[in-house]
């Protein structure tokens, strides 16, 4: 079958905009999936995926769709993660097809995070279908989407498919549309062979497994295939397409997505974004976007119970050889005992890991204030990145930190102006420009420190917003400020887990919260607490813990007995689960409760 | 202490006082279920009452009777709504497996259930003490807890406990109640206290789990609040005291030697032979509490069995923590002299230590052998007592 009969495609959309539905029909349509195989949300396999409605792991599909025009034709639908934190994977995603839906939602209409995705498919001159989900909702707005499609992306409204995901309404045009506006695969005269690395699996058998697409050229098993941002060479041992499961074929050719089975075990040598080629016949450029992923955010990750160590270990070992974009390794904290540093692509991905230890590898974990890189130098002239608060250099050495900042488009209500400017100036940001998105609402685009949004940020914008408001980012400058180390004392005694990087204009105000927060999470101990921040040693606020009166019971005879010691035990098990500090029982999840209920 | 007279195996080492040795019986009807509640408890249909008897009668043949009976409780339940001839039965039964007339028998009695008739049976087979329940006398207060009397009935039922000759009476009281304040609870006292009773017990409302409060509470109906209970026991503490009550328990007060005895034991760890359904035992070396179920209980009965439930052997461990965790919750303290003779082998090692952190931080005070508790332990007696957990543990 000639490559001008294959599409590339994939979704694009805001997190419930209805991607996975409609996916899921899409391959309906086709006979991809029966019925009956066919559950709620098939390309979402993990669970938290599912229970969060997002995405993480790309799962491509091949699907045969015989068009009006009589002719059968390959779909290669690429699905591509719904998040701010992996656009570097959406954007390899994108990279791999020609053609995108754009999902709408009918009655929410154009989001940041649709229009950050859209620029990026506009980017890859992927051609855009517009395609407006959910129209049978009786809060849908279809002519304030199609308004926002104009004034926003210069989508002309003659181009909109009507859709509804659910209900299977205009499934039939969008498959005639992905035909007949997508072009076919693109350079697919490159005289050597080169496919797209988008992402890849770990399999404890078979090795790396990576995914790709074929632009140029065939792979077929037996081949030496040459990895071009490192030069390391593999011997191809299988390839094939996803039906949507994995079926072995004999090559891929120009225009396949598939995957490539090669003697590479080691998760970290297959890199998203990478291009392969063969040893005998090597193309000497590379498919154009790759860039090394680096963590932004950092933490430390400690069992809650040190025994666990060496089982939080391999937990975090199995989690990197799917994720190649979290990284760890390991540390220690007086308060905590022994651990790892972890670095995630940002806030989601952290919480989306934390989350999988406790659930999937059932280790309780405690986690530190998270942090990103900052970049000191000293009068020495020395440089240096610190991503650990504890490793900042005494403050007497250091001539100037700067620190990372975001690229944020943040979309809000009008009537939502005054209080996320004020909250973009709490932040240390600042608006470079203001877009009129419709009458009601508008796109601030802004610059902010990326320490500031990470912890409630997001949080704030939707609450203030009352869930209207969203926010796309991208990695920005580095910028000189004037930075401290603010510590955290217990009953006394520092404890490093809780000392953080912060602003020197906000260090008060930071402290007094943070105490004040602290000594109403630690819960009521049998004698006086003390919380308090500090600065190089001087105390700039603090709080106390409140002090347990009374717990006895009032009741207890002959009868009792029994009883009232089983009552002892269950207390003492809830005291167990507690890290003990000096005399102070602290709650595991204190340090993530500290950061959340602010 | 009056001597008991020992036997062989009651008998231990030189110095070490004879034990006490008592009975509780679990008499298990209620015509209604109040809200507090957690106790096993039935409808009293006369079915369920004679096969209860029965049951008690069956379950006293099965005990290797050994030397003189001190004390004697009926609780519940309400022991009070048996018939004036259930009663006789239930006294005559217990009459004979007691060796002498015990120096204390308590019977728990409802204010709705007393009258001259039953009173009179009582009194002729020789129960000694009654415990009335009156939790408060505010009408607003008793109702929300389904309680099923009136404070005219309370009253009334008091004095004529007096008449018949009761010369030790105790009343149990409730603080800490949805909605009342401190104000409120001091004037309740303050009736209670003009009874002019023996003993007064005052219970701080307990929220246990299977009672219609622990719902109101899990529903957030009701609202838990540890700093307004501490200050009710304060108060509460402080005008007993004025009013020549001697606090000799966390929640019981007395006037002189009117202390009661049959608990007393049970907090030393003492022995108790427990019949009826629900009825915790701990005697010959065991251990154990009877199936919370008339006909469950029954029919182990009928096996031979009895003391079923959460059998654990008692080891010197045990009884040495349990010494503690309940002997401190006695004013008087625990007598470590005594305990040291009874339990030599037990891990002192652990238990000293133990104590000396307790004591550092101001919860306990050791001195001339004997622990108490000091006022701020006592209202943290579940912690002291979480933090002496680890001798006596499976």
């Amino acid at each position: 079958m000639s490559e001008l009969y294959t599409r590339n495609f994939c979704i694009i959309a805001h997190v419930d905009h209805g991607k996975t539905t409609l996916s899921d029909r899409l391959l309906q349509q086709t006979n991809t999936v029966s019925d009956r195989v066919l559950t709620a949300q098939h390309l979402d396999s993990m669970d938290l995926e599912k229970e969060r409605g997002i995405t993480i792991k790309s799962h491509p599909v091949t699907m045969h769709y015989k068009a009006k025009d009589g002719i059968t034709y390959k779909l290669n639908l690429m699905d591509t993660p719904g998040h701010v934190d992996f656009s570097y994977e959406v954007s390899r995603s994108l990279a791999a097809c020609e053609g995108a839906l754009l999902l709408i939602d009918a009655a929410q209409g154009v989001e940041a995070q649709t229009v950050a995705n859209a620029h990026l498919a506009f980017a890859q001159k992927l051609k855009v279908i517009p395609v407006i989900n959910k129209i049978d909702l009786p809060s849908a707005n279809l002519e304030m989407c199609i308004k926002q499609l104009e004034d926003i992306l210069t989508i002309p409204e003659e181009e909109v498919i009507l859709a509804s995901g659910k209900s299977g309404i205009g499934i039939t045009d969008i498959l005639e549309a992905v035909i007949s506006r997508i072009p076919p695969p693109r350079w697919t005269e490159y005289k050597q062979p080169r496919c797209l690395v988008f992402d890849s699996i770990y399999d404890s058998y078979r090795g790396v497994i990576a995914y790709v697409r074929m632009f140029s050229g065939t792979i077929k098993a037996g081949d030496m295939m040459l990895l071009m941002s490192t030069g390391q060479k593999a011997e191809v041992k299988e390839v094939g397409i996803f039906m949507p499961k994995m079926e072995k074929i004999a090559s891929l050719g120009p225009g396949d997505v598939g995957y490539i089975v090669s003697s590479i075990k080691e998760p970290s040598d297959i890199k998203t974004g990478d291009t392969i080629t063969l040893a005998n016949k090597a193309a000497t450029e590379m498919l154009p976007g790759y860039k090394e992923v680096r963590p932004m955010v950092f933490c430390g990750l400690y069992p809650i119970d040190s025994n666990d160590y060496e089982k939080l270990k391999a937990a975090l070992g199995r989690l990197r050889l799917n994720d190649s974009a979290f990284v760890y390794s390991s540390e220690s904290s007086v308060a905590l005992g022994f651990g790892f540093r972890c670095g995630f692509l940002g806030l989601l991905h952290m919480e989306i890991i934390q989350e999988r230890i406790r659930r999937e590898h059932d280790v309780d974990i405690i986690s530190t204030y998270p942090s990103v890189i900052y970049k000191v130098k000293t009068y020495a002239g020395e440089l240096m990145e610190v991503d650990n608060p504890v490793n900042l250099p005494d403050a007497g050495i250091i001539e100037q930190i700067s620190e990372p900042t975001i690229k944020a488009s943040i979309h809000i209500p009008n009537d939502s102006m005054g209080d996320i400017l004020a909250m973009i100036m709490e932040k240390r940001g600042t608006v470079d420009h203001t877009d009129t998105l419709d009458a009601n609402r508008v796109m601030l685009t802004c610059a902010l420190p990326l320490n500031e949004i990470l912890v409630d940020f997001n949080d704030r914008l939707k609450s203030v917003t009352h869930g209207y408001g969203s926010m796309d980012y991208e990695p920005g400058e580095y910028r000189v400020s004037d930075l401290v180390k603010m510590e955290i004392l217990v009953n006394g005694d520092p404890v490093d887990a809780f000392a953080s990087i912060v602003h020197r204009d906000k260090a008060d105000g930071r402290g007094r919260e943070f105490c004040e927060r602290l000594a109403k999470i630690i819960p009521p101990q049998m004698f006086k607490v003390a919380i308090q921040a500090a600065i190089g040693g001087k105390v700039i606020a603090r709080d106390n813990v409140k002090e347990m009166r009374k717990d006895v019971t009032a009741k207890c005879y002959g009868g009792d007995i029994s009883r009232k010691r089983k009552l002892l035990d269950k207390q003492k098990e809830g005291k167990k689960k507690m890290k003990q500090f000096g005399k102070v029982s602290i709650p595991s999840d204190a340090f993530i409760q500290v950061l959340k209920n602010q | 202490m009056t001597d008991l007279g020992q036997d062989k195996h009651r008998s231990g080492p030189p110095g070490l006082k004879p034990l006490d040795q008592g009975i509780y019986v679990h008499v298990p009807f209620c015509s209604s279920t109040c809200d507090f509640c957690a106790f096993y408890q039935i409808k009293p249909t006369a079915g369920a009452v004679d096969q209860f008897l029965k049951g008690i009668e069956a379950e006293a043949e099965l005990i290797p009777w050994r030397g003189p009976i001190s004390t004697v409780f009926w609780g519940g339940g309400t022991p009070g709504l048996l018939s004036p001839d259930d009663l006789d039965r239930l006294a005559k039964i217990i009459r004979k497996k007691t060796v002498i007339q015990p120096i204390e028998w308590s019977i728990e009695l409802a204010p709705a259930w007393v009258t001259k008739a039953r009173l009179e049976v009582l009194r002729d087979n020789g129960i000694n003490r009654i415990s009335m329940g009156i939790q408060s006398f505010s009408d607003e207060l008793l109702d929300g807890l389904g309680r099923q009397h009136t404070p005219k009935q309370v009253y009334k039922a008091y004095e004529l406990i007096r008449e018949m000759g009761f010369k030790n009476v105790n009343v149990d009281m409730m603080f800490a109640l949805p909605g009342q304040t401190e104000a409120e609870w001091l004037k309740d006292l303050e009736e209670a206290i003009a009874l002019k009773p023996d003993h007064i017990s005052t219970y701080c409302l307990t929220f246990e789990e299977d009672t219609a409060l622990w719902i109101k509470l899990s529903e957030g109906r009701v609202k838990l609040d540890p700093e307004h209970e501490a200050k009710l026991y304060e108060a509460t503490w402080e005008k007993l005291h004025k009013e020549g009550y001697q606090q000799y328990e966390v929640s019981n007060f007395a006037k002189p030697g009117f202390e009661c005895r049959h608990n007393l034991s049970t907090w030393k760890m003492q022995e108790w032979i427990g019949l009826g359904p629900s009825a915790a035992s701990q005697h010959d070396g065991m251990r154990g509490v009877n199936p919370a179920d008339l006909a469950l209980w029954s029919q182990q009965l009928n096996a031979g069995k009895r003391m079923q439930e959460d059998r654990r052997v008692l080891t010197a461990d045990l009884l040495l923590e349990d010494s503690l965790i309940f002997g401190l919750r006695v004013n008087q303290g625990v007598d470590l002299a005594q305990a040291r003779i009874r339990f030599p082998d037990a891990n002192w090692t652990f238990v000293e230590a133990k104590l000396s952190t307790l004591e550092s931080e101001g919860l306990l005070k050791i001195s001339s052998e004997v622990v108490r508790l000091t006022n701020k332990g006592r209202l943290l007696a579940d912690s002291v007592g979480t933090e002496l957990l680890g001798l006596g543990s499976d």
